[in-house]
């Protein structure tokens, strides 16, 4: 049996555990807060140029009437063949089953599509190191064109599933213009028919308690303003309690600042049933809008997953934090037992000696 | 809401990362794409390419305000809707003057000659250098201006 010495070492160290989990809770906590300003505060331009590309396509012929041409690649309809899949994950470990998560629901769209060639863009550190162990880097080469510039061609597919590029650091600080690259370079290979459609998966933050992991399609565009939810992971009712139990110790309110009135004013934005006149000819309006409009996806749903990412932390703090007290409390009463006995030993020997004098 | 005053018009200014500007104002001057316009009260409903420019929104009741409610802030490509009694600005990234960093914009209109030097014939990449180049222009004459306003 241990010893009173070694439980008391224990508990000690378990103690600075504790310690450790507390303050990772509370920077956690923070960092949410100012995650959560940024989400919403990126939401009106959302919500905005949703309404105002989905006015536009209302009102505008998507084939030109004359010369029967679409207004826009992004809006050509292909059989999906080869599929873009981004997938943002969390650039640090510690949050419970966060990455696992999104990680899980990747492989399982990818199991979901065997037949298809699957470019994969991983977005969060954790990802990448896991999606990169599992499928190989594709292969570019440097060639110089005609005009003496040099440029990557894509060597030969190895394998089905292909990992195309990562963004390290992208998270950390979410700048948009580093995000407006990478939506470029979605729509790029879109409209030269790379990829015939382009998926993400990432953490939907709603608010403390209601996050789910969602499947986006984000190309092609059949229907615009509302997301285009390919699947989606709802978290049951048990980890809805353990969240909103995590949020109120760390003195986090619940349910996010009430932005329904800006919200309605941002969807009305661009829909005023008038005429507009419009300043371009609408395919150049288009093709402002459409990359555009891909970047918001893109940021909003890496603003969103960033939240996610410090809620699921702290949640897994939280919880580590109570285990290490439950832990405490049983070793502690456990040593408190082990000195009771040698203490009840010590007299049964001191009296049985005294007996035998 | 109450609209107690009939002809002001509601201007809001928003970028993917906040909202920078919101509030009342007697007109708008906007960088369109193709050059700048003026909008009152009551001007026909309007959708618009941005451009790279100055913004500047006059007669505002802000509490900033300086020269008589004056207030200028430079944005790089978005779109506009103008309605009879109300301008909304979606800007792709939007910077008060003060905020402007002048040597960051000198590189990059460095940047900008640069690539326009090896874009060669490729119509893309000369497109992508003219834009970098238009915009670092219009960073360095606001920023500029500011820096003499004061």
């Amino acid at each position: 049996m241990a010893n009173v010495l070694d439980l008391r070492r224990r508990i000690r160290s378990v103690k600075n555990t504790r310690q450790i989990t507390k303050a990772m809770k509370m920077v956690s906590a923070a960092k949410l807060r100012r995650a959560q300003e940024r989400a919403l505060a990126a939401r009106p331009y959302a919500r905005m140029i949703a309404s105002v590309l989905e006015s536009l396509r209302r009102r505008v012929d998507l084939y030109d009437e004359r010369t029967g041409e679409l207004a826009h690649p992004l809006f050509l309809t292909r059989p999906e063949k080869r599929i873009l899949l981004v997938v943002v994950s969390g650039d640090k470990g510690f949050a419970g089953a966060f990455n696992a998560n999104v990680l899980k629901m990747a492989h399982q769209f990818i199991e979901g599509n065997p037949e298809k060639e699957i470019d994969i863009e991983a977005v969060g550190r954790k990802g990448r190191d896991q999606l990169r162990r599992r499928f190989p880097v594709a292969a570019y080469t440097e060639q110089v064109d005609e005009q003496g510039q040099k440029r990557p061609v894509r060597g030969a597919r190895q394998a089905k599933v292909e990992l195309t590029g990562d963004h390290p650091g992208l998270l950390a600080r979410l700048d948009p213009k580093r995000v407006e690259g990478l939506a470029r370079g979605i729509v790029a290979r879109y409209a030269h028919e790379e990829i015939d459609a382009a998926y993400i998966v990432y953490n939907e933050f709603k608010s403390v308690i209601s996050q789910r992991l969602v499947v986006e399609r984000l190309l092609p565009l059949i229907e615009l303003g509302a997301p285009q939810i390919a699947g989606a992971v709802e978290p049951s009712a048990e980890e809805k309690e353990r969240r909103a139990e995590a949020a109120l110790s760390a003195g986090i309110a619940l349910e996010a600042a009430d932005t329904t009135e800006a919200e309605e004013e941002a969807k009305k934005f661009g829909t005023a049933g008038v005429d507009y006149l419009y300043d371009q000819p609408a395919a150049e309006l288009f093709a402002g809008l459409l990359p555009q409009y891909i970047f918001s996806v893109l940021f909003h749903a890496m603003t969103e997953s960033v939240a996610a990412e410090h809620a699921a932390r702290m949640t897994a703090m939280d919880s580590a934090t109570n285990n290490a007290s439950e832990m405490i409390d049983d070793l502690t009463l456990h040593m408190n037992r082990v000195r009771q006995a040698a203490i009840t030993k010590e007299i049964i020997e001191i009296v049985s000696g005294a007996a035998a004098l | 809401m109450a609209e107690a005053t009939t002809d002001r018009l509601r201007v809001r200014l928003v970028t993917p990362e906040r909202t920078l500007f919101e509030a009342e104002a007697s007109a708008v001057e906007l960088p369109s794409k193709s050059g700048y316009m003026e909008v009152l009260y009551g001007h026909a409903p309007l959708m618009a390419e941005l451009g790279a420019g100055d913004v500047t929104i006059h007669g505002t009741e802000a509490a900033e305000n300086e020269a008589g409610g004056v207030v200028r802030l430079n944005v790089s490509w978005g779109f506009v809707e103008v309605l009879p009694n109300r301008v909304t600005i979606l800007a792709s990234d939007a910077l008060k003057p003060e905020e402007i960093d002048l040597p960051r914009a000198e590189q990059q209109l460095e940047r900008g000659l640069n690539l326009l030097k090896q874009a060669g014939e490729s119509v893309e990449a000369s497109d992508e250098a003219q834009r970098v180049i238009f915009e670092a222009e219009a960073k360095i004459a606001s920023g500029s201006g500011a820096a003499k306003a004061h």
